[in-house]
């Protein structure tokens, strides 16, 4: 088993920023220990000029250096070895048609990101060039520019151009999408063939993760392509993959694409087989029938990450779960009795318990410490104190304990969780029973039964996946009304933070702005977050160069036989 | 006998009518959206509106009905929801491969069945005969998915003897993909290997007590020659029948190991089907897995009326 978690710092180019000098990136690919003159001659291979050139994306660079986890995004090096051969990728199976806006499940990113490309592809702590080379918004961050990079081609010999990004993003909104509610009809313009320009429904300092590799539902598509229009049916990309052939119930085979902007692929062709079963995908990986296998996880994944073959890959995630308290009527309205639940787990002990380890303890707030702008100052990790908790829950009128039910989901390792919170609160003098749900009825029962979300349980468990920037969860979940705010959580406070977070142009700024929604949230404790855990994939030491997200993506671009 | 044989078809054109009538019912009662099912919750309605003229999913009951029944008469099953390629260009290649695999574990499992179920018949109520019923017991309880688990992960991983996933390169040679299919056709051999070899014993076991039997042995008949021409010929039509059920049960009910060995055959193209309301799919993958039945059973009750006489002259009444 081999753990590469060492981490390239500073190599990721701010999302803020978009550019980086040949200087700079040399210097930090030094300090990440990357062969500079591979480093070197891949930004030529960019065509990038000196000093004020832009990175091409690091995944496809360098020179068999170690991996590094991100967020997100696994960054791995350029293989150094043979070339040519084909890759074995062992995938979910798509759930439905490859069609790049509508797409919705881990399989099918899988597949349609071979092709297509975003803006933005994932690099380091966040994301850099892929489509786009440079970014840059006004002062308010309600008006983005992209520079897109030059050269580039479609499968099918036609430039890319602005016109593209263009048309891509006026059908991701005549879809209903609008990129995460930024950008209505009509915002995005091009200034001239390679730049475009778009303005935005308010500030957004995050407009460039959702138009990454991160948020895949912006892949950018030929500007003739229509809605509904899918990757088998019009194979035809600008990424380092040309679609072969695609079987639905079997697998999909891609071939090098020669004109790709990164260079030509040490490999010749990938070949992506189609699983159904966690189970016998683990399996496959194990015995050698796929060289890489997407995602697995902890339980039941024993085999995978005992086998001396197989380099092991975490991939830093903000996957995570909220235990929320309702925080409008019921045992939880008093933030005592919130606290001291809060105080009352041992976030140590479950992490270890539910992922032998493989998860980072969490503290009661969604800036988690993977996203750059995390503040670790902000706020002292909450530990189990079950005086303290015992203490807060008698200054709140029960000093004899208090009885509640903890409604969770059943999926994955909630159930499991519900226990550990069940017994671990016992000793604070709560008195849980328990309620698990499939995900069938939960949600629209126990969670939210009406958007704006209303009718919540006053004390539950839901799951949230993985998200880039920590928007999602803020808005959806703690901003007053939210859709899914199932605490009934309000702070003004909050809400003037969150606008201050979003409106932040400078990194500086943004730090300072979830230093403040860190501590709101950790002093109020609107949801209790225990942990959040990472994603985990693996490939075969035969092959070197390999890189995941946490969405799925499988990235074999830079990969080489070892 | 030819009578017998166009009383048996025709009665199974009504089976297949039924059937087709009944998934149809079924899939008219489900109460979610092939459309937005097959394109997912983020499809612009547009999209999802088109697709339902596209398919006719808009028209009304007896017209989809008819068309569905028109279409099975003209063999022009239609167009996959989820592929969008014709019905038959996307069930051929997995029925294809079911049956190599089904193929593949009858020939392992007949043969040893069928002598097992003799041997132990012969040493009745011995040692070996407690032995085999005990280790057919013991391997036809044990679900074939959990067999398929363990056989991949001891002969696949571990051991490496064969492949732990049957995910055949194109081009393969054929004697080359038994080492594909050996594993997951083991697993389904070693429990039909439990209700064939218990089958054979049973029916020989009658076989033997009767009294055709006897009066052929105290007519001085040799014991294989008893054995041949009187025993095994009556005690096969059991264990033929159980077989023909079971090779319609290898053509569509083998999801389990199907999956653990990620094996694209036609019991998870039906599943699939099911997950994702491809109705056209999941209805001809429903008829072809009734045909097969049929087919198996009448080749089963014609091999059993080759071998017995008896059973001839009734099928010719």
């Amino acid at each position: 088993m081999e753990h590469m978690d060492t981490e390239g710092e500073g190599l990721a180019v701010s999302p803020l920023q978009g550019s980086l000098s040949r200087r700079t990136l040399v210097k930090r690919a030094a300090v990440a220990g990357l062969a500079v003159p591979m480093v070197g001659s891949f930004i030529a291979s960019c065509g990038s000029d000196d000093e004020t050139s832009t990175t091409g994306g690091s995944e496809t660079t360098a020179a068999g250096g170690s991996e590094t986890t991100a967020a997100g995004g696994s960054e791995t090096t350029a293989g150094s070895g043979a070339t040519g051969g084909t890759i074995k990728v062992g995938t979910f199976k798509p759930a439905g048609p490859l069609d790049p806006i509508a797409q919705a499940d881990l399989g099918t990113y899988n597949v349609v990101s071979q092709c297509f490309e975003c803006l933005l592809g994932p690099e380091g702590d966040g994301v850099g060039p892929a489509l786009a080379t440079e970014w840059t918004a006004n002062e308010d961050s309600t008006e983005w520019t992209f520079k897109l990079r030059e050269g580039v081609k479609w499968h099918d010999g036609s430039d890319f151009t602005a016109d593209d990004v263009v048309a891509t993003f006026e059908r991701i909104v005549a879809v209903g999408d609008s990129i995460g509610g930024s950008i209505s009809a009509g915002a995005t313009t091009a200034v001239d063939p390679l730049t475009v320009k778009v303005v935005m429904n308010g500030p957004n300092a995050s407009f460039p993760y959702l138009v990454s590799l991160f948020n895949p539902q912006t892949a950018i598509t030929p500007a003739a392509y229509e809605a509904g229009t899918t990757l088998d049916g019009s194979p035809n990309g600008t990424g380092p993959w040309k679609l072969e052939s695609y079987d639905p119930n079997s697998g999909a085979k891609f071939v090098r694409n020669d004109a790709w902007w990164g260079g030509a692929t040490p490999l010749d062709a990938v070949e992506m087989i189609f699983f159904t079963d966690q189970a016998s995908e683990n399996t496959a990986q194990s015995s050698g029938a796929t060289d890489v296998i997407q995602s697995f996880a902890v339980v039941g994944g024993d085999a995978l990450l005992a086998d001396a073959n197989q380099n092991i890959v975490d991939v830093q995630a903000a996957t995570h779960r909220e235990v929320w308290f309702g925080c409008d009527e019921g045992n939880f309205t008093d933030v005592k009795v919130r606290q001291a639940m809060a105080l009352s787990i041992n976030r140590d002990e479950i992490v270890e318990t539910l992922f032998s380890g493989k998860a980072s303890v969490a503290n009661d707030h969604v800036i988690f410490d993977l996203y750059p702008f995390h503040d670790p100052d902000a706020v002292e990790q909450r530990a189990q104190d079950i005086e303290a908790a015992k203490a807060l829950l008698a200054e709140a009128g029960f000093a004899d304990g208090l009885s509640t039910t903890l409604n969770a989901v059943d999926l994955g390792e909630v159930p499991q969780l519900a226990e550990l919170i069940q017994s671990m609160a016992k000793e604070a003098g709560f008195d849980i029973t328990l309620n698990v749900e499939s995900t069938d009825t939960f949600y629209g029962t126990q969670w939210c039964v009406t958007y704006p979300c209303a009718g919540s349980a006053e004390f539950g468990i839901v799951d949230y996946g993985h998200r880039p920037v920590p928007d999602v969860y803020l808005l959806k979940a703690f901003k007053g009304g939210g859709d899914w705010n199932s605490s009934q959580y309000a702070s003004a406070d909050l809400d003037a933070a969150i606008v201050e977070y979003q409106s932040s142009a400078e990194e500086d700024a943004r730090k300072v702005a979830s230093g403040k929604i860190q501590t709101i949230m950790w002093n109020d404790v609107p949801a209790m977050i225990p942990y959040r855990y990472n994603g985990l994939a693996a490939y075969s030491k035969a092959f070197t160069g390999v890189q995941f997200t946490a969405l799925g993506h499988t990235i074999v671009s830079a990969a080489s036989q070892a | 006998m030819t009578k017998y044989i166009v009383k048996r078809v025709l009665l199974s054109l009504v089976t297949l009518w039924l059937l087709v009538t009944i998934v149809f019912l079924m899939s008219w009662a489900l109460p979610s959206d092939p459309a937005r099912a097959i394109l997912g919750p983020f499809a612009d309605e547009k999209l999802v509106e088109d697709f339902r003229e596209t398919f006719g999913l808009n028209d009304g009951f007896l017209e989809q009905y008819f068309r569905l029944l028109k279409g099975l008469v003209t063999f022009d099953f239609g167009l996959s929801y989820g592929t969008k390629k014709p019905v038959w260009d996307v069930l051929a290649p997995t029925l294809w491969r079911t049956a190599k695999l089904a193929t593949l574990a009858m020939i392992i499992t007949t043969p040893i069945s069928i002598f097992a179920g003799l041997v132990a018949a012969k040493f009745r109520d011995r040692r070996l005969d407690r032995g085999i019923v005990l280790t057919g017991l013991a391997t036809s309880s044990i679900p074939e998915f959990v067999t398929g688990t363990l056989l991949a992960v001891v002969f696949g991983v571990k051991l490496g003897w064969f492949k732990a996933v049957a995910i055949i390169p194109e081009g393969t040679p054929p004697l080359e993909q038994l080492n594909y299919l050996f594993l997951p056709a083991m697993a389904l051999a070693i429990v039909y290997f439990g209700y064939i070899a218990r089958m054979m014993r049973a029916g020989t076991i009658q076989a033997m007590d009767s009294d055709y039997t006897r009066t052929a042995a105290m007519k001085g008949l040799s014991s294989s020659q008893v054995m041949r021409k009187h025993v095994l010929r009556n005690a096969l039509a059991p264990t033929i029948t159980v077989m023909s059920v079971q090779i319609g049960y290898l053509v569509s009910g083998i999801v389990g190991v199907e999956v653990v060995f990620n094996y694209p055959g036609f019991s998870q193209a039906l599943l699939i089907a099911v997950k994702q309301k491809d109705l056209p799919v999941l209805q001809v993958a429903v008829i072809i897995s009734a045909l097969v039945y049929m087919v198996a059973t009448l080749t089963a009750d014609l091999i059993i009326a080759w071998l017995n006489p008896r059973i001839r002259l009734e099928m010719g009444n």
